[in-house]
């Protein structure tokens, strides 16, 4: 393949676009060394339904609540086997009933690095480091309206591919994200149904996995997936109230997406929706983005990104 | 190698970050402390309640000499001693902050966990919680602000005439600390000459556990839990024997009993009374308000407390309730109206970081433990910077807390008299999140200006950073979007007043404070 792949991320359900970029790309696929790829993204998530706990509810208070984003990230082949991806969303949500005020502004910054430890007869397996950073000054715990936590993060992956010459390919991950505990405007707040007297706020650390199934050839990528989440400890939304950082939040969801690339110009589509959840909204998401690739320095030699 | 190692270093910290599993934040501690002035003479201090520090009959301990006394010194030293645990060390550091301290933070902490509205039902509406079932949905109390700050009001003042009464019978009958009456008792908390029969901490106990048992009833077994840990832990930290804990403990309750007499008739049943509210909405039109109040919530909510105006007060009678309501506020669509309206639409459209912080750090909102619990905390943490002791930290916390409750009624009464619409009734959003009734006056405000006035009084070094919090409290109300810079002013000036009475009762109760 002459071009090479950009592998995004977009936000996953939650309360806010709380794993959305924080997460490292998930997939086995490869700039050529030498080459960049920039993508411009646009995202839309809402929910109407979210899980109190265990309830799924409506809030006629809140109506549907939206998270939009606008995305900038770049991928970038710095050798052979190693990837560098990088991105910077701005977010806006807002809620179509009630009087809570929509909350807008720069999130977090996240790079990650991804390298092919392995590759033989169309098997491969890959270790991506990443970490995201707060950017802007957002508050943290105005759930459902907060843009983000901002805790300071780091995830673990490891990407197990399995691509045939068809075009036909599997691809299983799972990764670990550690979280760092965040610092609130208030100086006391309830959570596991104690107060905690200080401005620190533990966030609960967070796994998560998935298993894609598609075709990658000749500037076309096409695949559905499924993916989970899942927070290491944490507590419930007590009832009829709102989330808060420390929630136990965890969910799966299912979807699509499709790329097209016939040369340095490209676009993607994704299609996301939450199937099962705990203290999540129940969202759907859609993204559209443009890519464009370019050669950073002159390549010695030629390598498809994706056998 | 060098080189090599500071990697392994940086790929084992990377390493404990990301597997991390300590994920629990731990509240700041609290050092024990022997209080800077034992208060010899809080005996002849004026109870609230009781008619004297005689009303309940102790009956006098048995000597230092007598053989159950020594028994009991004997068993501190050889049975309890040698067994204490790291679980009941923990305890003792934990009661080691003082039980008025312990036992105010409890009732923050069950203020917050009951402090959320009941959800709407199939129906369209809002069941009541239930007294009689405190644990189903919704669960009773909801513990709103005007209910934490009734609550706090009472436990402050069971506290504090349950103290004062113990520290009567003390200096009566001065039986002598343990330590005091045997060398070889190893206390673990810092030692003082204060008597110890009957034991401040078991009082406390037993006075803030049947005011908050009355208050939170479906909390039974966890006061039960910290009722007994709280008594134990004076027994395992060798500053009382079991007969100066058992013996406080019935006093605080007989004391509480009296206490609470006056909480089953001072109004609160009545509070909720929603039959009146079509009555108060024609009599604030007939005083000249054009958009009465109307609930912003989908279904539409009863407004929270209407007739709590009418609750018994502490500190003032009725009639100088009526004397010192706030005036009037700005009619809508006039020129004053629209002025503090545009002020909160331009703070909409570009709120500062700043502004929000101010806004959050003060919301106290549901979920939480609520403004007049968020100024007992600064109270209490005043109390012990300044090494108050067990009597002086109860006076100080009802001389507040009776302040708190005197402005949520005064604040409530003339909310409920204007029945003001809120900023959101003109397509204002909020940061905070908004509160079920009337706009005028702000309660935040109210409540904040009392308590920074009686706070003052009683650490007026700290009075300027108490009057700052309260502005920056009344403020973060017009930075949240849910108040009319109207509501502030007048609610500050208001609050004042309101603390001002406290801090006369203050003066007059006998304790030259």
């Amino acid at each position: 393949m002459k071009l090479s792949s950009l592998s995004i991320l977009f936000i996953i359900c939650a309360f806010t676009s709380i794993r959305s970029y924080a997460q490292t790309p998930s997939d086995a696929i490869y700039m050529k060394s030498g080459t960049i790829c920039i993508l411009g993204a646009y995202s839309q998530s809402s929910w109407d339904k979210y899980w109190e706990n265990k309830l799924k509810r409506e809030n006629f208070n809140i109506g549907t609540n939206t998270t939009t984003s606008y995305m900038v990230m770049a991928a970038m082949g710095l050798a052979t086997n190693l990837n560098l991806i990088a991105g910077l969303p701005y977010i806006q949500t807002k809620n179509s009933a009630g009087n809570l005020l929509g909350q807008k502004g720069i999130q977090d910054f996240s790079a990650t690095l991804k390298y092919r430890l392995y590759r033989q007869s169309g098997v491969s397996l890959s270790a991506a480091l990443g970490a995201s950073v707060p950017v802007g000054n957002y508050v943290p715990d105005f759930l459902p309206m907060s843009i983000g936590l901002h805790s300071v993060s780091a995830t673990g992956r490891i990407i197990f591919n399995y691509q045939h010459k068809t075009g036909l390919y599997l691809t299983l991950h799972g990764g670990y994200t550690g979280r760092s505990d965040v610092t609130v405007d208030r100086d006391a707040y309830l959570a596991y149904d104690q107060v905690f007297n200080t401005r620190k706020v533990a966030i609960p650390n967070t796994t998560d996995g998935g298993i894609n199934i598609g075709y990658l050839k000749h500037g076309i990528q096409a695949m559905v997936f499924l993916e989970k989440f899942d927070c290491l400890g944490g507590d419930d939304i007590r009832r009829n109230d709102m989330p808060f950082p420390t929630n136990d939040m965890n969910g799966t969801d299912v979807g699509g997406y499709i790329k097209y690339q016939p040369s340095h110009f490209g676009v993607n589509l994704r299609y996301a929706h939450v199937i099962q959840g705990h203290n999540i909204g129940e969202s759907t998401s859609i993204s559209a983005g443009i890519l464009y690739q370019f050669a950073f320095k002159s390549m010695h030699k030629t390598e498809t990104e994706t056998k | 190698m060098k080189s090599k190692f500071s990697i392994y270093n940086v790929l084992f910290l990377v390493a404990l970050f990301i597997f991390s599993c300590d994920k629990v934040i731990d509240n700041p501690g609290i050092e024990s402390y022997s209080p800077f002035n034992l208060d010899v003479k809080a005996g002849t201090w004026k109870p609230y309640i009781l008619t004297s520090v005689n009303d309940i009959i102790v009956p006098e301990p048995k000597s230092s000499t007598d053989p159950i006394y020594l028994k009991e010194i004997d068993s501190l030293k050889n049975y309890i001693a040698p067994r204490v645990t790291p679980e009941n060390l923990q305890a003792v550091a934990y009661w080691g902050a003082g039980a008025v301290y312990r036992w105010n933070e409890i009732a923050r902490e069950l203020a917050a966990r009951y402090n959320i509205p009941p959800a709407s039902n199939a129906e369209g509406k809002y069941p009541l919680p239930d007294a009689a079932n405190p644990l189903a949905d919704p669960k009773f109390p909801f513990a709103n602000p005007p209910y934490t700050a009734r609550a706090l009001a009472y436990l402050g003042v069971a506290q504090y005439d349950a103290l004062i009464t113990a520290w009567n019978y003390k200096y009566k009958f001065n039986r002598l600390a343990p330590y005091k009456n045997d060398a070889s008792v190893k206390p673990l908390l810092p030692i003082s000459d204060l008597p110890s029969y009957p034991s401040e901490a078991a009082v406390v106990a037993g006075a803030s556990y049947t005011v908050l048992t009355a208050m939170f009833p479906g909390e039974i077994p966890y006061l039960d839990s910290k009722l007994s840990e709280c008594k134990n832990a004076s027994i395992w930290a060798a500053m009382n024997v079991p007969s100066d804990i058992t013996t406080g403990d019935a006093l605080g309750k007989a004391v509480a009993v009296k206490v609470m007499a006056r909480a089953k008739t001072d109004g609160m049943a009545a509070a909720n009374n929603q039959a009146l509210t079509p009555a108060l909405i024609e009599a604030a039109k007939s005083r000249g308000i054009i958009n009465p109040w109307l609930s912003q919530e989908t279904p539409a909510r009863p407004p929270m407390l209407p007739n709590y105006g009418a609750v018994a007060t502490w500190n003032f009678d009725k009639a100088t309730m009526t004397a010192i309501r706030p005036a009037i506020p700005f009619i809508v669509e006039s020129n004053e109206f629209n002025k503090d309206l545009d002020e909160l639409l331009s703070i909409q459209k570009n709120q500062t970081r700043e502004q929000a912080r101010i806004a959050n750090y003060w919301a106290d909102g549901a979920g939480s433990y609520t403004p007049p619990a968020h100024w007992n905390r600064i109270a209490a943490d005043a109390g012990v910077r300044a090494k108050y002791s067990e009597v002086r930290m109860a006076r100080t916390l009802a001389l507040l807390g009776t302040s708190q409750m005197d402005a949520g009624i005064a604040c409530w009464e003339t909310k409920f008299y204007y029945y003001t619409p809120r900023p959101q009734q003109f397509g204002v959003k909020t940061s905070v999140g908004l509160p079920n009734f009337p706009s005028y006056t702000s309660g935040h405000s109210t409540f904040s200006s009392a308590g920074a006035t009686v706070l003052g009084y009683i650490f007026p070094d700290q009075a300027a950073t108490f009057t700052a919090y309260a502005q920056e409290a009344s403020n973060s109300r017009v930075y949240g979007l849910i108040h009319y810079r109207v509501d502030c002013d007048m609610g500050l000036s208001h609050g004042k007043k309101i603390g001002d009475y406290a801090i006369l009762r203050g003066k007059s109760d006998g304790s030259g404070l």
